[in-house]
């Protein structure tokens, strides 16, 4: 508890007057991978959007490394070393992949570094490297999705969260997504994964939370998760067979 | 109907429209830029640039300033009116959802501004007459007007600078993001408020722009800028909203396009076929003329 | 979940109050000829013209910029049907007052203005999204404008047409019509809303993807409401031509006609039953007393209003004053 890097306190989050989270509490330590599992529309989005500030809570508290971020805008949380790739990517199509890549780096802090962040993305990425002329809507799906996720780590991020990176991917190409996940892991980087890909996510997370239809199910570490049988019947079976 | 005319009057129609087009396109720079950042119609562009054509006026009678010597003043002025426009008008109602409501602050400064004009200046025609305003020059063979050449020339320049701040500036590749996709663009940490005054500012800058061109060009009274509006909102369509170089491209093809239909057709057609070609563009390439569709993964 | 727009009771009861008064206010000596009167009747025609607007606008979420355009093909299809005596003709011989208020040719107005909102709206609806359907209206209304400019003899050209007038010498019954017309459209909005109609129609401004999964046919929906919007507006603009005869391109295709019910709307609360009434009387008082006041800087108050309106009233007078308006 002593130095958690995010402290997700109860919160509360509506569309207008439609609830989609009812007291979630999270919390992600430095260092680790968290995942953040559950069924289509149990939340997961709506709790990253919150964190990222992009959803203004009803009620509850987002703490980042014990600062409370009530308040802020989104790109001041940005600021502040959260970098959210989100569902969907939200990549600059019509511009090019290093045009991407350099927005990544528009915060004043970070931008100064661009060149070595740069040079060290590419190294994660080689194939952005090939590609840094082209324009990032031309670009496949797994690129695309390398793209968003290179993007994120230009700003050197304290927090990393990644919603659905797997989301519409071809089998190959997930498993090298979550060998990335797991290689931006070893070089430090604190990351919240948001997967309906339970197994996988669960396998690479040190600790896990379930969300069920806005509230929080269950938590644990990840094997502890992978191992309840409620989980493989409720969400594995499934998608194991797919 | 008139036969097929001798190619020098193809040329001067040709000429004539192009140059008259290219105001109408450094008006949709702007709507564009703004419309990009803010997804809002800013109906009183017009009106801005009527008053700039005032100002400039103002400045010439007034201080005996050279009306395009007078861009070095009325360019830093557009860019701080934009600001405090932004700042002071659009500021809170760009983070509304209902987006009614920044058109409707647009709406209400067009009459404000076109109103105030009536105020100060009267409701008459006004225009600015110096001693080249009557004077040609001669473009590949075909005798034009200097005044319209050069507020060519004002807009392939205005035109240019907001292309190359666009590309080349981090803070243009901002605006660029943020008009594709202003989610995004805050989770890289851009701030909306910024970008939007940025694009405000260049806007209203280039209306003054636009202004100084108008001043030269043509007679002018409070009112002219609604239809201005309309004219950059359809060179906007056609060249693609969203795309700044396409803008112009498309004000220049409207241009054509009136000059064109006036002479084959009759005057009291332009606007409705001008108006036509708009609302094809938008229903069958609403993307606009010039988008090159890239293949999608 | 779907949000219904279904006054508080107690507005209701202000509502039923206030038309009650406006009905009975004939019956005050000395009203019919005071500029009230007159007021009053303006005030119906935009009312009538935001409500139109409203219900594309406001309730189905496409922001139309041409209906001015249907108001002025109202306006001229009354003129024309009467000038040219194009229905009743040898009854018109017998009683010259035929085509006043006829509902019949009132009715024709709406019809071809919806009929144009049908033409266009299905290629624009089923193509443009949001801001472009907005630009694309915008268009329409131009088009129309150049079209009746140049439409010869039979629209009259940059002169337009004028109606045979002068058997009336009291505003009397263009009052009772428009109040009339005002309370009418108001009911059938409102019954419209509560009907499957009007839930479909605010799914789809809602959440289009999800009303489409629900199986409801949007493109239809929404060039449903752009006629409708259309057929009231056309309405309107035959009521006016009842009120000022000469029909002219500049007068009744002016974009005042769209623009001032929009603000109007938006001032009383779009998406809001009672808000397009409330806002046409409030917004156009201001414009009237500002031109009564100060004559030379009426429009420079008109455009503050607007502007003021919006930034300290962004949510109208409905939805900041009203209470709870709109019920879920
Ligand atoms: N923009 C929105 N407006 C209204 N409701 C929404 C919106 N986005 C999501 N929801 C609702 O909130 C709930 C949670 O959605 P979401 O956070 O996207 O779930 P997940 O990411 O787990 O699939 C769902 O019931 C969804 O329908
Ligand atoms: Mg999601």
């Amino acid at each position: 508890m002593a130095n958690r890097l995010l402290d997700v306190k109860n919160l509360e989050v509506a569309y207008g007057d439609v609830g989609a989270l009812w007291g979630v509490s999270i919390h992600v330590d430095p260092g680790t991978i968290v995942a953040i599992v559950g069924a289509n529309g149990a939340g997961k989005t709506t709790l990253l959007k919150t964190i990222s500030g992009l959803l203004k809570p009803r009620r509850g508290e987002v703490l980042l490394a014990g600062v409370p971020l009530a308040g802020k805008a989104p790109e001041e949380i940005a600021g502040m070393g959260i970098a959210h790739v989100p569902e969907g990517r939200g990549l600059f199509r019509q511009m090019t992949v290093l045009e991407n890549l350099e927005l990544g780096a528009f915060q004043p802090k970070v931008r100064k570094h661009f060149k070595q962040s740069l040079e060290k993305a590419y190294v994660l990425f080689p194939r952005l490297k090939e590609r840094a002329g082209q324009k990032a809507g031309s670009l496949s799906g797994g690129e695309q999705q390398m793209l968003a996720i290179a993007r994120a780590t230009m700003s050197d991020p304290s927090l990393l969260i990644l919603d659905e990176p797997s989301l519409g991917l071809s089998p190959i190409v997930v498993q090298q997504m979550f060998a990335l996940i797991e290689t931006l892991h070893k070089q430090g980087v604190t990351i919240l994964l948001v997967e309906q890909n339970i197994h996988q996510a669960l396998k690479v997370a040190d600790y896990g939370f379930v969300l069920k239809t806005g509230e929080l199910a269950m938590q644990g570490t990840g094997a502890e998760l992978i191992a309840d049988p409620e989980i493989q019947k409720a969400y594995m079976g499934v998608l194991e067979v797919q | 109907m008139q036969a097929i005319p001798p190619p020098e009057i193809l040329l001067q129609l040709s000429l004539n429209g192009a140059l008259g087009g290219a105001m109408y396109g450094v008006a949709a720079v702007g709507l564009s830029l703004i419309f990009g950042t803010m997804r809002l119609i800013f109906l009183a562009q017009g009106a801005m640039i009527i008053l700039a054509a005032y100002f400039v006026r103002a400045l010439f009678y007034g201080l005996g300033i050279d009306p395009f010597l007078s861009l070095l003043i009325v360019v830093p002025v557009g860019l701080g009116v934009g600001w405090l426009v932004y700042q002071g008008l659009f500021r809170r109602a760009a983070a509304e959802e209902d987006r009614n409501i920044s058109l409707l602050i647009a709406v209400g400064l067009m009459f404000l501004v076109q109103n105030l004009m009536t105020v100060v200046w009267g409701g008459n025609t006004a225009a600015v007459v110096t001693s080249y305003t009557a004077s040609g020059i001669e473009i590949l063979g075909v005798r034009t007007s200097f005044t319209r050449s050069m507020g060519f020339l004002i807009a392939l320049a205005g035109t240019g600078l907001v292309v190359l701040f666009l590309r080349k500036t981090l803070v243009g590749k901002a605006v660029r993001a943020a008009s594709e996709d202003m989610e995004a663009a805050t989770l890289m940490g851009i701030s909306p408020h910024r970008v939007n005054a940025i694009a405000f500012a260049i806007g209203i800058a280039l209306a003054g722009a636009a202004g100084v061109a108008v001043a030269t060009t043509f007679p002018f009274n409070p009112f002219a800028g609604f239809i201005f509006s309309l004219k950059a909102l359809v060179a906007l369509a056609l060249g693609g909203i969203g795309n700044v170089a396409g803008a112009l491209a498309g004000g220049i093809i409207l241009g054509l396009i009136e000059a064109y239909v006036q002479y084959f057709i009759s005057g009291g057609w332009t606007n409705a076929i001008a108006y036509g070609v708009f609302l094809a563009v938008l229903m069958f390439k609403p993307e606009g003329l010039f988008s090159r569709p890239y293949k999608k993964a | 979940m779907l949000k219904q727009a279904v006054p508080k009771q107690a507005w209701m009861w202000i509502a039923i109050a206030v038309v009650a008064a406006l009905a009975l206010l004939p019956l005050l000596p000395g009203a019919i000829d005071s500029y009230a009167f007159s007021f009053l009747f303006f005030v119906f025609i935009y009312a009538i013209m935001a409500q139109g607007w409203n219900l594309v606008a406001g309730f189905g979420g496409q922001i139309s910029l041409g209906n001015h355009a249907f108001f002025g093909l109202g306006a001229y299809t009354t003129a024309i049907l009467w000038s040219g005596n194009y229905l009743w003709g040898s009854l018109y011989d017998a009683y010259p007052r035929i085509y006043y208020f006829d509902p019949v040719t009132m009715v024709l107005g709406g019809l071809v203005a919806a009929v144009a909102a049908i033409i266009i709206g299905l290629p624009l609806l089923s193509k443009l999204r949001g801001d472009y359907f907005a630009l694309g209206t915008l268009g329409f209304g131009e088009i129309v404008k150049v079209m009746f400019i140049n439409g010869g003899d039979f629209t009259g050209g940059a002169f337009g047409v004028v109606a045979p007038a002068g058997t009336f010498d009291t505003l009397l019954p263009h009052y009772l019509v428009g109040l009339g017309l005002m309370v009418g459209v108001a009911l059938a909005i409102r019954l419209l809303m509560r009907s499957r109609y009007g839930l479909a129609l605010i799914a789809v401004r809602d959440d289009e993807m999800a009303a489409s999964a629900n199986g409801i046919d949007v493109l239809r929906v929404k060039v449903a409401a752009f006629a409708g919007s259309a057929f009231i507006a056309g309405i309107a603009g035959s009521l006016y031509t009842y009120y000022i005869f000469h029909v002219g391109p500049d007068s009744v295709f002016d974009l005042d006609w769209m623009l001032l019910p929009l603000m109007m709307t938006v001032v009383g609360g779009t998406g809001t039953l009672l808000g397009p009434i409330l806002g046409a009387f409030v917004m156009y008082a201001v414009f009237d007393l500002a031109r009564i006041v100060v004559p030379d800087y009426h429009p420079v108050i008109s455009g503050l209003t607007i502007i003021l309106a919006m930034l300290f009233l962004p949510k109208g007078l409905m939805r900041s004053f009203g209470g709870r308006v709109r019920v879920v």
